[in-house]
């Protein structure tokens, strides 16, 4: 292995040097000797002055942008190198040779709350109706891996989601959906409770005679989201974290092949606070410590690397977004070839899911965030996602109405259907702006990942409260920057109404019902099943923690014994320890 | 109005909640302001009155989004009352929450709620409730 070295060095030693600049040398010396002319006595002098404006926006990087680009803003610009075609390397154009014409972009709205039996009569009526996957919503006691009637749950079992305790749930929730045909999409944020929750849903395909190997879907397992990005009572230590991360990848890879093990998730560290820069780079950075760990455990690169899935979140500054997207394949692709010596194509792709950004959305004068969301949403499909979520306008302040997702949804068929921006395959490749501008991010992407290793690696940039800190600054500042109105934000700070009237706030009240339903069936729960296989499993799930075993072959034995979910999140840690997530203010 | 010892603030969530980017935000408008922030983070109703106890001190915000912060409230209150605070504490509440949760809120206890808020109206709040509470006691 390149020990030492960090990812920076290592492309700037391997990335061949020699290039074919695309643009003739007189051309250049000709078009640089006009552009000074032209700067020097057509530009009025206060825009020769302010050449550099840096945007102030929402989530924005705060790169400096010329007046005009032209080719001398990238003179050594090689066609075939920097862009070359889509579905071939390095994929800057997009993963697929036809992109949209082949396959539109995914159309994946969230949804779902309410008891496991709800959520199954739910998810029935989607897939009645056309829809091709599931995505189930878990409820925050589920998120937190706190059991139905732990005092932490109180009053919140079944918002936001379905709960889930124990296999017999899950058993509810996916009654007679066929679960090697439909793909489903579990979204466990985090590493620990993909590796208490996902072995329940093995078991239920256990029992239902469906092998493995059949089944499809996705699980979000990223230990950023557990140890940074949420907020919680409870954190065991970051590398621990990061190893059940690995253990689940490694399991999954291995037992479910056809399983999405992990979702990179840049979308909810940005939305929590930070650039786009920051999301990109944090996210990159935890896949390349994952590949490091896995070749270090054994396996082939490709073989791991082909179920790697990223999401991220597009903002305002436009063309900012669309060059990210390109910046960061390209990257990706770069990382993949040259840093770890991939071979197949398909794990040089940053397949990724989009989601429009929320943070940027206000309550004033919702309906602007309709028009917000939708250039969100085509600078994602102008820069090649894979998959999208337009947020509702509402969703500012208040679970979205059925207007709002409706509207949603209208926005992403617009865009596919009208608009024809999907006809074409990387639209705004060429354009000396849009090239500049993924050449700049593209190294100050790889510049964070840089400081990032610096630190040791990215368990250690989390270890060190580094991010958290990172992000708690711009949160605050960003919001200095609101309110003094250097960001603006039109309706809100910028041309206001002075007799603005806000929409009112809807939020589901709380149903106590579903709670106590859950609380019965985990006391009907404790006195059926065989409580000393129970308290073995656990024990034995403790000791694989300490030994450096993979904890899902032990949190699935504790799944088919009927473990709960809270009672293996306190063997993990009773196992680990705890760990303060250091924010300082 | 003048104080004579920094006014001294514990900052809170209940133990579901995982938005942070309120109770982070009012953390950095109320230290800009001149006041002492304790940010606790997650916990239970009880275990913030205890901290509260402990850090002595004489605002308890609590930020929330959600949900389940009326039954989650009263336990607080509860707590408070048990351990003799609740007269000489402010306690507010911020997020997003049911609008008509608001005059519950303040019925048991709290001075004021918010669902949104500048640096200046949460200040202000904190000044004007500190004032009367020490008028009664």
């Amino acid at each position: 292995m390149d020990g030492e070295k960090t990812t920076k060095e290592i492309l700037k030693e391997k990335t061949p040097k020699e290039r074919l600049p695309l643009y003739n040398p007189e051309a250049l010396r000709e078009i640089e000797k006009k552009f000074d002319t032209w700067k020097n006595t057509v530009v009025r002098e206060q825009d020769r002055k302010n050449w550099e404006v840096t945007p102030h926006t929402i989530l924005g990087s705060e790169l400096p942008r010329e007046l005009l680009y032209t080719p001398v803003s990238n003179p050594d610009f090689d066609y075939t190198k920097d862009l070359g075609y889509s579905g071939e390397e390095p994929y800057t154009r997009g993963i697929h040779p036809n992109m949209y014409r082949g396959r539109v972009f995914t159309m994946r709205q969230l949804s779902g709350a309410g008891s496991p039996e709800e959520v199954n009569h739910r998810l029935k009526f989607l897939l009645e109706h056309g829809a091709t996957g599931t995505n189930l919503a878990l409820d925050l006691a589920t998120v937190q891996m706190f059991d139905s009637d732990e005092p932490e749950a109180k009053g919140q079992v079944a918002t936001v989601g379905v709960p889930i305790d124990c296999v017999e749930d899950m058993e509810v929730i996916y009654k007679d959906i066929p679960l090697d045909k439909i793909s489903a999409s579990i979204v466990t944020h985090y590493p620990r409770n993909t590796a208490i929750l996902f072995p329940m849903y093995l078991v239920v395909a256990e029992r239902r005679g469906i092998p493995w190997d059949k089944l499809p879907g996705s699980v979000q397992n990223d230990f950023i989201m557990e140890e940074v990005v949420r907020s919680a009572s409870e954190y065991i230590p970051p590398k621990d974290d990061f190893r059940i991360q690995c253990d689940n990848i490694e399991f999954l890879r291995k037992n479910v092949p056809l399983w999405n093990y992990i979702t990179l998730n840049g979308y909810n560290l940005r939305e929590w606070g930070t650039s786009g820069i920051t999301e990109m780079a944090v996210a990159v950075a935890n896949a390349i410590e994952i590949l490091k760990e896995m070749t270090r455990r054994g396996y082939d690169v490709d073989w791991v690397a082909e179920r790697l899935a990223f999401f991220w979140a597009p903002a305002n500054d436009f063309f900012e977004e669309v060059a990210r997207l390109r910046a960061v394949r390209r990257l990706w692709y770069r990382i993949m070839k040259y840093r770890f010596g991939a071979t197949k194509s398909r794990s040089m792709w940053m397949r990724c899911h989009v989601q429009t950004s929320g943070v940027s959305l206000f309550r004033e004068e919702p309906m602007n965030n309709v028009i917000r969301s939708a250039y969100h949403a085509l600078a994602a499909i102008l820069g090649g996602a894979q998959s999208l979520h337009v947020d509702s306008f509402d969703e500012a302040y208040s679970v979205p109405s059925e207007e709002a997702s409706l509207l949603s949804l209208r926005t992403q068929q617009i865009i596919q259907a009208e608009t024809q921006v999907t006809q074409v395959v990387d639209p705004l490749g060429g354009s000396f702006y849009v090239e500049s501008l993924t050449n700049e991010i593209e190294v100050k992407i790889l510049d964070e990942i840089d400081e990032i290793e610096r630190m040791g690696s990215i368990v250690e940039a989390v270890a060190s409260g580094w991010l958290n800190n990172k992000v708690a600054r711009h949160i605050q500042q960003e919001q200095k920057m609101i309110a003094d109105g250097d960001i603006k934000v039109v309706g809100m700070n910028y041309f206001r109404d002075p007799n603005l009237k806000l929409p009112e706030v809807l939020v589901h009240e709380y149903d106590e019902n579903i709670g106590k339903q859950m609380r019965d069936k985990l006391a009907r729960l404790r006195q059926r099943r065989d409580n000393e296989k129970a308290s073995n499993c656990l024990n034995a799930l403790k000791q694989a923690c300490k030994r450096g075993d993979n904890v899902m072959d032990y949190t699935l034995e504790c799944a088919r014994a009927d473990v709960t979910k809270g009672e293996m999140r306190r063997a993990f840690v009773e196992a680990f320890g705890l760990w303060k997530s250091p924010i300082y203010v | 109005m003048a104080h004579q010892k920094k006014i001294k603030v514990l900052l809170a969530q209940f133990p579901l909640e995982t938005h942070s980017r309120g109770i982070i935000t009012v953390a950095g408008m109320l230290k800009d302001a001149g006041m002492e922030v304790v940010l606790m983070g997650n916990a239970l109703p009880e275990q913030i009155i205890e901290t509260a106890v402990q850090e002595y001190v004489d605002v308890v915000g609590i930020s929330t989004y959600c949900g389940g912060e009326l039954a989650l409230a009263s336990d607080l209150m509860k707590a408070a009352e048990k351990e003799g605070i609740k007269e000489r504490t402010v306690f507010l509440l911020g997020g997003i929450f049911p609008p008509g949760n608001a005059p519950k809120l303040k019925e048991i206890g709290f001075s004021d709620t918010f669902l949104a808020a500048t640096k200046e109206e949460i200040v202000s709040s904190i000044e004007n409730a500190l004032v009367s509470k020490k008028s009664i006691s």
